[in-house]
């Protein structure tokens, strides 16, 4: 008896447990941001959620000690992760940019959510390997939540730097003057600035026309002279951007600012270079960003050498179609639409590590646009550097569509070197990133481009296409490699600069003689690239939406294994009687 | 001349006791070796002497500096030898150099911290000591060079089992090479115009190891540190790296240097040598010029023309105005125009460089060390040697030791050589009249010009003595006159057991092959008995080196009363050393730190000027940099105006402000 309620007992905690296991799939919102810590635990709470689905490890500590987190999806009752093509995707390299953790964040939870639920998603997660690292600059990420700052502050890795070259480092950081949390503009009165109020709207600030009388003179963000230099803010902590600090191209700082002493300088961007070359079965690489709305490609820089036409085919063609899965998004290249850059992230995965690589920008200010049908903006508020959402529109889209969250109105404070000025602007988490209700279809829409890439990451088929009979006792074996995907198995630059080893076809078998062996180049009439030496073994890429052909002549009889081996494909295996 | 004489005193000591002590094999120390010396050094002098790691190379290699320092706070001299692992002697200079430092010339050389390490590519320098003898500055990190399925699959191997990795030579249709007529060991490339057929196809010796056809196409190692940091790294090289600093021992520098921002300047013992031949002077570093056009695209953002060239300052101010970020740099609008790095030294650093490779060419002709020998090797790119230039900002120069000497041909007239041509100033070559100027121009093979153009060119400053000398260098033959490589025939001169002679050998998958050819590490190491002297001739030039430093003074200090208890304060912050602080390159590259300048003093307040007064460079040889302040402070009370940097010696000047006691 005693026995049968012990195991019942068992049962039943068993069963209250089932559910909980089932349940345990998270369930998350985006429709708010996470936090420093909420990355962390949400990341743990998948993990413990999908013990079978993914793994958690750190890369490395950040500058100041936080973990660097992996996020590794893999089903390894369908293989290793190192024998399927890898998606790798990282965020918030630039520690402001944070949505960028949020779209990862989703890619992550969408996979392990949708896995039992939707068979492409299955398949997807049951043929490939996720590698997510959701926050690159863990530092100033975590800071752009619990410390005064504004959407463009906290960019870089906290590793210190005399940015004024003064001799003092670090001395000269912003102040939340007004100790409302946050980092906004300070104003000053003054007949002979360039600013005036918008009369329509006195929370607009415009600049005046040519003989106009100024109103205002703008003093930048907040804070206080540190160091008596008679400059404000010039050099806050660090200075080192990541995505300037890889090893591809990288310049010192006099050609690229923020570059760092040399390159992986920081603790994230070595961390994650020396974990990207243990995983040569990556075939796709997503660095996440705001904002603009574009997905990104390189060349960044005019030294960044030749992109093969068949690799630029490759980006076109995924490019385009995310353009398509993302409305309004423009695919775009580095150096010819935006500006040259050097030492970034998606230039060394593409140019050094031989993985196709592209950028994301989140959020557009296109999405704070407040018009009417085929209404055009008003000429009078002219558009921003980089939106195209003029303030006025923008304030209109911040009372009626966002309630007034999204700016803080002017107000007079005391400063201790200016005297009378006044605080106000576009608050923390807008401008740059969307508001919460907005949040959730920017990143769903970007996860879908990037599992639309996964899928399309190589999907090799070996199939034997015929024997012949050459007589005395001699063979002619021909075997056909197919990829289905619009990504081959090496990218074109990778071949051109032997960045990565080439799948290995092979031929072998027990009482059998491999005399030669090749890769067809035509079928019909029957043109092959003999190797000379080692028959047995063939060096070649299966190409995007493409195949190869390769044909051996063996002497023997019995079995041949044939066996096709690659780094960013699954490998096949094919047994031939004959 | 005390000091010449002593010097010269220590190397005939030196030399005496290698003659008593007849060299062995083992002249250079092995890397074990070099390590244990540097502990004894470290418990001798301790309180001095420290040895700390750098590195671990690949191999598991200690990558150690030896730091020399009487005073915490000193500006340093960095110094570092055989960085690119092939030069034995230059480890042997850099503990000598260390035994120098703590011996005769502790005085006032020890002004400044030493850092020395003494084997930069521990893994390339241990391949000296292997057996068999093979040739190559690579660490030991695995690298699949042929990109098969295997790493370091297919090296050399001794066949003949003479311990030497050498060439073998193969008849075959295809060859490229025939030897030379009369001669046993030297081989040549066959000229076709001159009615010669290549014969011979040359390998290095070894066999096919994984059957791909190839003869030692992946043998073992690895990158080359020395040719690994971030400055000109040549990308997509096999030898080079998979990147810049993607190697532990380049990295380890890079680091070790960014944590000792004192090191003012910094030297390396290696096979180059940017005193003999000064690397040309800046001509288009785009980084260096101050007007840019702007690309399209942006210029059409910003609402300007892209068809005309602004001023960076003007761009700066353009750029702020369009994006309204005010903290915009100038450095981040270079960036957007793409501007190129430098890749030649700065035109304003290039006097004193040229002006230190003379005193250097000096000091070698009054030691009579200036025999002809083979030039020292090129600067490759990704080396230590401009990376610390270019990037660190400090004064870098590179010495090597040992050539091959080359025999000196017959003069048939006074032979005006490059090095002549150099030193003559314009007005001096035209004075050498046009019969002189004509039949140089005849010797010089050029056709084409005569007398009256090139002194019109030199007239009209199109031209320059200067000018003249590298043109005379860029022709310099690399051939003989039979076609053999000039720096083959030099050794084969020199020494002709640098050479194995072709012996027959049945070769596995070759054939008939001969083995022979020029033994492993014969262009880098002199006969051993003359290592010691060749070292102790040449090292004291590091001493005119480091005495040439920035070194700073504050002077004409004037005090003026303005009213009861307010002073009007001026000083010069001079430079009365040779070289400028920092490089001109540096200042661009805002490295190293400036020169502050501040004033102390109880109760005294700042009315004008600031409370610290950077300086990102002063000129040598009497550079100055007026310091001004207005300063509120009770009469008598005493001031001190400190000049401070890291790479510094620091200054500080007490004034008392006394009414009528100005000065």
């Amino acid at each position: 008896m005693k026995k049968y309620s012990i195991i019942l007992i068992i049962l039943f905690l068993f069963a209250c447990l089932l559910p909980i296991a089932e349940a345990g799939k998270v369930k998350l919102s985006f429709d708010h941001y996470y936090n420093g810590k909420d990355v962390v635990t949400t990341i743990k709470k998948l993990n413990r959620a999908y013990p079978h689905l993914t793994s958690l490890k750190s890369l490395g500590k950040s500058e100041e000690g936080r973990d660097i987190w992996l996020l590794t999806i893999n089903n390894p009752k369908t293989g290793r992760d190192t024998d399927k093509p890898g998606i790798y995707a990282d965020g918030a390299i630039h520690g402001n940019e944070i949505q960028a953790t949020e779209c990862v964040l989703y890619l992550a939870y969408y996979l392990l959510d949708k896995y039992n639920e939707l068979p492409m998603i299955k398949k997807l997660v049951d043929t490939r390997a996720f590698y997510i690292v959701p926050v690159v600059n863990m530092d100033n990420r975590a800071r752009f939540f619990t410390d005064p700052g504004g959407y463009n502050i906290g960019r870089t890795a906290r590793v210190p730097y005399d940015d004024d070259h003064d001799g003092l480092i670090d001395e000269d950081d912003f102040e939340d003057i007004d100790g409302d949390g946050e980092i906004l503009q300070m104003r000053i009165k003054d007949p002979s600035g360039q600013w005036k109020t918008d009369p329509n709207d006195p929370r607009v600030m415009v600049r005046i026309k040519p003989g106009e009388k100024g109103e205002w003179r703008m003093l930048g963000s907040e804070g206080i002279d540190n160091d008596g230099d008679g400059r404000i803010n010039e050099d806050g902590p660090g200075y080192l951007d990541m995505n300037r600090n890889y090893g591809y191209r990288w310049m010192p700082r006099y050609i690229q600012s923020g570059s760092g002493d040399y390159p992986n300088a920081a603790k994230a961007t070595k961390a994650i270079t020396d974990f990207l070359v243990t995983k040569k079965n990556i075939a796709f690489v997503f660095n996440m960003h705001n904002t603009g709305g574009m997905i990104l490609r390189g060349p960044g820089n005019n030294l960044a050498g030749f992109y093969p036409p068949r690799d630029v085919k490759v980006y076109d063609f995924l490019g385009k179609e995310g353009e398509k899965i993302i409305p309004g998004y423009r695919y775009l290249i580095v150096k010819e639409d935006l500006y040259t850059t050097y030492g970034d992230f998606d230039e060394f995965s593409y140019a050094s590590l031989g993985i196709y690589s592209m950028v994301g920008e989140l959020f557009m200010s296109e999405k704070e646009q407040y018009r009417g049908p085929n209404e055009k903006p008003e000429s009078s508020a002219p558009a921003g550097w980089w939106g195209k959402t003029s303030d006025a529109e923008k304030q209109k889209f911040n009372d009626n569509v966002n309630q007034g969250a999204m700016f803080r109105n002017w107000k007079k404070v005391r400063h201790p070197q200016f005297g009378e000025i006044e605080i106000g602007g576009w608050r923390k988490f807008t401008t740059r990133m969307p508001p919460g209700f907005l949040l959730h279809e920017e990143v769903h829409r970007f996860s879908s481009f990037i599992i639309f890439v996964a899928r399309h990451t190589p999907e090799v088929r070996l199939e034997l296409t015929g024997i012949k009979d050459l007589g005395n006792g001699m063979k002619k074996i021909r075997i056909r490699l197919t990829n289905s995907s619009a990504i081959g198995t090496l990218t074109y630059r990778s071949i051109a600069k032997n960045l990565t080893r080439k799948d290995i076809v092979t031929i072998g078998g027990s009482g059998l003689k491999v005399l030669s062996g090749g890769i067809v180049r035509d079928i019909h009439f029957d043109r092959v690239d003999y190797v000379e030496h080692r028959p047995n073994m063939i060096f070649t890429a299966v190409p995007e939406f493409g195949k190869v052909d390769i044909q051996w002549i063996v002497k023997g009889s019995g079995k041949a294994k044939i066996n096709f081996n690659s780094l960013k494909a699954t490998d096949r295996e094919l047994i031939v009687s004959f | 001349m005390l000091r010449i004489s002593k010097t010269e005193g220590a190397a005939l000591l030196i030399l005496l006791i290698a003659i008593v002590q007849p060299c062995l094999a083992g002249v250079y120390k092995t890397p074990g070796e070099v390590s244990k010396e540097l502990k004894t050094v470290a418990v001798k002098y301790s309180g001095t002497a420290v040895v700390k790691k750098i590195a671990v190379s690949p191999g598991k290699r200690l990558l150690e500096v030896l730091e020399l320092v009487t005073k915490r706070g000193n500006p340093a001299i960095f110094l570092i030898a055989n960085m690119e692992g092939d030069n034995p002697i230059a480890t042997s200079a850099a503990l000598e150099l260390a035994d120098r430092l703590l011996g005769e010339w502790k005085g006032d050389l020890m002004k400044y911290s030493w850092y020395i390490v003494p084997i930069g590519n521990p893994d390339g320098y241990a391949r000296y000591f292997s057996k068999p003898l093979y040739e190559s500055g690579l660490n030991n990190r695995p690298v699949n060079a042929d990109m098969d399925d295997r790493a370091d699959e297919d090296g050399p191997e001794d066949l003949n089992g003479d311990g030497l990795i050498t060439m073998m030579r193969q008849k075959h249709p295809e060859g490229k090479w025939i030897a030379v007529k009369g001669n046993t060991v030297l081989m040549k490339k066959a000229d076709r115009a001159k009615g010669e057929t290549g014969i011979y196809r040359l390998f290095s010796e070894g066999i096919d190891n994984d059957g791909d056809g190839k003869i030692n196409e992946d043998g073992p190692g690895g990158y080359n540190p020395g040719h690994n940091f971030p400055h000109r790294f040549k990308y997509y090289s096999k030898t080079t790296g998979t990147w810049p600093a993607s190697e532990r021992e380049t990295t380890g520098v890079l680091k070790y240097m960014f944590d000792h921002p004192e090191i003012v300047m910094a030297l390396s013992f290696s096979r180059l040598n940017t005193l003999q031949a000064v690397p040309p002077s800046d001509k288009k570093a785009e980084s260096g010029k101050d007007k840019y056009k702007v690309p399209a695209g942006i210029a059409r953002k910003m609402g300007i023309d892209p068809n005309r060239e602004f001023h960076l300052d003007e761009l700066v101010e353009l750029a702020r105005e369009a994006t309204g970020f005010r903290e915009l740099t100038a450095e981040m609008v270079l960036q957007f125009l793409g501007v190129a790095a430098a890749v030649n030294p700065d035109k304003k650093d290039s006097p004193y460089w040229e002006e230190l490779a003379k005193k250097y060419k000096n000091f070698l002709k009054e030691n009579k060390l200036d025999g002809k020998r083979l030039d020292a090797k090129k600067i490759p790119g990704g080396s230590f040697e401009e990376w610390a230039y270019y990037q660190y900002g400090v004064w870098t120069f590179a010495l090597d030791f040992w050539t091959v000497p080359v025999k000196e041909e017959k003069k048939e007239d006074d032979g005006l050589t490059a090095e002549k041509i150099e030193q003559m100033t314009n007005e001096e070559f035209i004075a050498l009249g046009r019969d002189k100027i004509d039949a140089f121009i005849q010797k010089s093979g050029r056709k084409g010009f005569n007398a009256d153009m090139i002194i019109g060119a030199l007239k009209g400053g199109m031209l320059s003595t200067k000018k003249i000398a590298e043109m005379m260098r860029k022709m310099e033959k690399t051939k003989t006159a039979e076609g053999v490589d000039v720096s083959d025939k030099a050794l084969y001169e020199f020494n002709k057991d640098a050479f194995v002679p072709w012996k027959r050998y049945k070769h596995p998958t070759l054939g008939e092959v001969e083995i022979g050819g020029i033994k492993p590490y014969a262009f880098v190491t002199p006969p051993s008995g003359e290592i010691n002297e060749i070292i102790s001739q040449r090292i004291p030039f590091i001493c005119d080196m480091a005495r040439m430093l920035p070194s700073f003074e504050i002077n004409n200090v004037t005090l003026k009363r303005v009213s009861s208890d307010v002073w009007r304060v001026k000083a010069w912050i001079v430079n009365n050393g040779f070289l400028p602080y920092p490089t001109h390159q540096g200042k661009r590259n805002r490295r190293p730190a400036p020169l502050v300048v501040s004033v102390a003093g109880k109760d005294i307040k700042i009315l004008e000027g600031k409370k610290r007064i950077p300086i990102d460079l002063l000129d040598g040889s009497g550079g100055y940099k007026e310091v001004e302040w207005l300063i509120s402070v009770e009469d008598g009370s005493s001031l001190d105006i400190l000049l401070t940097a890291p790479a510094v010696h620091n200054v500080r000047k007490s004034v008392v402000l006394k009414t009528g006691g100005a000065r």
